[in-house]
């Protein structure tokens, strides 16, 4: 008889404390901390005026793709945020990659915790930039944007501040959250479909070695799962550049 | 998730009101995702060919649209994520 | 013989261990999980929330104020050097680039001088060749116009003779004809035109 026992999903994603409220999520974070730290504390050890390879040539290369990043979005000015988005792309990055590796198989992304943290602290960075730079003008530009008629405004000013204050930082969680949980999901459907086929006491015998079936599909999404942790942490990335960029020009456009 | 381990496991006919409730619940769930999934779909699909023939008229400007397209991609996929979400929420 | 009960409750595996001797004489082994879902796997759970966050504050501080700052200004002494080292090279080219114009120009001078030297050279060569030619034209013409004249006196002479002997043989013939001696100016005139239209036919 074949039967497939799909675990409860808390029993999945949940883990337990290791001691104290340290669990494997905390441990997997403060690892990406460190692995950030290091590398980049072993980038600026070496000789900077060699021509750069290995650890430093990542480094620069990060670096600069953030700074491209921040030119083509903020402009020259926004290069004062790269510190804070490197930052923000790297540690998304390295907390999105443990859902790929084997044993720890577990993207701290995939809990809400960080990705909440995250994007709350975008929210707060974009709209204290944008009433930096444009003072109260800043609401007025929001929720109404240039050349409303009078008498729409305010469904427009409504509509605009459901999107700019409150859908976009929970779009921005809700976005890397749930890529990187569907991801895991799918890697555990997968792993569990291949196992329960390899391990069944049946008599149909050509069951088992069916099982090789989802071991490739297996394989296939932990590729595609390393594309899409790339991804989600650079999305996440030219979004908070996009919404800074945004807050500091008081030129409007329509994303959330 | 209770869809597929249904469909997997030997289906025990429904007894009490509440695994009806469960039942018709992961229904819901299955739908859900499957329909959040339509749309955003079609509308990725949109978005990354519209790109390919920008970049295959103007390789020059190949950077700038694929950083849009990405962008593209990103709000078109948040519907289908909220999609997901709900799916896990009714499917529980 | 030993049972194990593992109840998952809110986060955490309970381990009940029964003992036969304790517990009822069931001895089934049982691990079983409690029905309860738990917490949505949404909702965020504040542990996670104050380590992950602890961690990604401590590494953008130490981004910030340490790690960013030192690898940039690391970056931007290497373009310096690297611009410098251009700009270096730019001047090393600019210079030799002048040599090299200087050397043009004078082998420019050199060999409009050379050219010179040839010209002048040139021109008095034509000069005494066209004075050669001019002169041994000359002698060439007088020595024409010489022989010219000899051959046309010679001519005349030899005319001269021609008429008289024609004038003689004519005024013979025609006395013997006539019988008669003729107007010898008359028979001259004729044979003078007729000689004359002869030659110049």
């Amino acid at each position: 008889m074949l039967g497939l026992e799909f675990p409860q999903i808390n029993e999945v994603i949940r883990w337990q404390n290791i001691f104290g409220s340290f669990n494997k999520i905390a441990l997997m974070a403060c690892a990406a901390a460190v692995i950030g730290i290091g590398v980049f504390l072993l980038a600026g050890n070496k000789d900077p005026l060699k021509a750069p390879k290995g650890i430093r040539n990542l480094a620069e290369t990060i670096v600069e793709f953030i700074e491209d990043t921040i030119m083509q979005t903020i402009g020259k000015d926004g290069l004062v945020w790269t510190p804070w988005i490197l930052s923000l792309f790297v540690f998304v990055y390295l907390c999105n990659v443990p859902g790929i590796i084997p044993i720890l198989q577990m993207p701290v992304t995939a809990r809400m915790a960080l990705p909440l943290f995250l994007a709350v602290v975008v929210w707060i960075v974009y709209i204290a930039v944008g009433l930096r730079h444009q003072k109260a003008g800043y609401f007025k530009h929001m929720l109404w944007p240039p050349g409303v008629p009078v008498a729409m405004k305010p469904l427009v000013g409504l509509i605009e501040f459901a999107s700019n204050i409150i859908l976009r930082p929970f779009s921005l969680a809700i976005r890397l959250f749930a890529n990187m949980l569907a991801g895991h999901m799918l890697l555990v459907t997968f792993s569990l479909l291949s196992a329960a086929l390899f391990q069944a006491h049946t008599n149909k015998f050509l069951l088992v070695p069916m099982g090789i079936l989802p071991l490739f599909m297996l394989i296939f999404l932990t590729a595609f799962e390393v594309l899409v942790g790339f991804l989600q942490a650079y999305i996440f990335m030219i979004l908070t550049c996009v919404y800074i960029g945004q807050s500091r020009h008081s030129e409007h456009a329509e994303a959330h | 998730m209770e869809a597929l381990s249904r469909l997997i496991s030997d289906t025990k006919p429904i007894q009490t009101p509440d695994e009806a409730k469960k039942a018709a619940a992961a229904i819901g769930a299955g739908f859900a995702y499957g329909l959040a999934a339509i749309g955003p779909g079609i509308g990725i699909g949109y978005v990354v060919g519209k790109a390919i023939e920008a970049m295959a008229r103007q390789p020059e400007a190949a950077g700038m649209v694929r950083t849009t397209m990405f962008l593209g991609i990103a709000f078109t996929e948040a519907l289908a994520l909220i999609g997901f979400v709900v799916f896990i929420l009714l499917g529980l | 013989m030993l049972t194990a009960t593992v109840t998952h409750t809110r986060g955490s595996f309970v381990v009940t261990v029964h003992h036969p001797a304790t517990a009822g004489t069931d001895g089934s082994t049982a691990i079983t999980t409690e029905p309860k879902p738990g917490p949505s796997p949404i909702v965020p759970e504040l542990k996670e929330v104050v380590w992950t966050s602890g961690a990604f504050v401590v590494f953008a501080v130490l981004m910030r104020y340490f790690l960013y700052p030192r690898l940039r200004k690391g970056m931007d002494r290497r373009y310096t050097s690297i611009r410098e080292d251009h700009d270096g090279a730019d001047a090393t080219r600019a210079s030799a680039k002048t040599e090299v114009a200087d050397y043009e120009a004078e082998l420019a001078g050199v060999k409009a001088q050379a050219a010179a030297h040839i010209d002048v050279a040139r021109r008095t060569l034509e000069a005494e060749r066209t004075a050669r030619l001019a002169t041994v034209n000359a002698e060439i013409a007088t020595k024409r116009g010489q022989a010219a004249t000899a051959a046309e006196s010679a001519r005349a002479a030899v005319q001269g003779q021609i008429e008289a002997a024609v004038t003689d043989v004519s005024s013979r013939a025609i006395e013997l004809a006539v019988g008669k001696a003729p107007d010898p100016g008359v028979v001259q005139r004729v044979v003078a035109e007729v000689m004359s239209v002869g030659v110049s036919r």
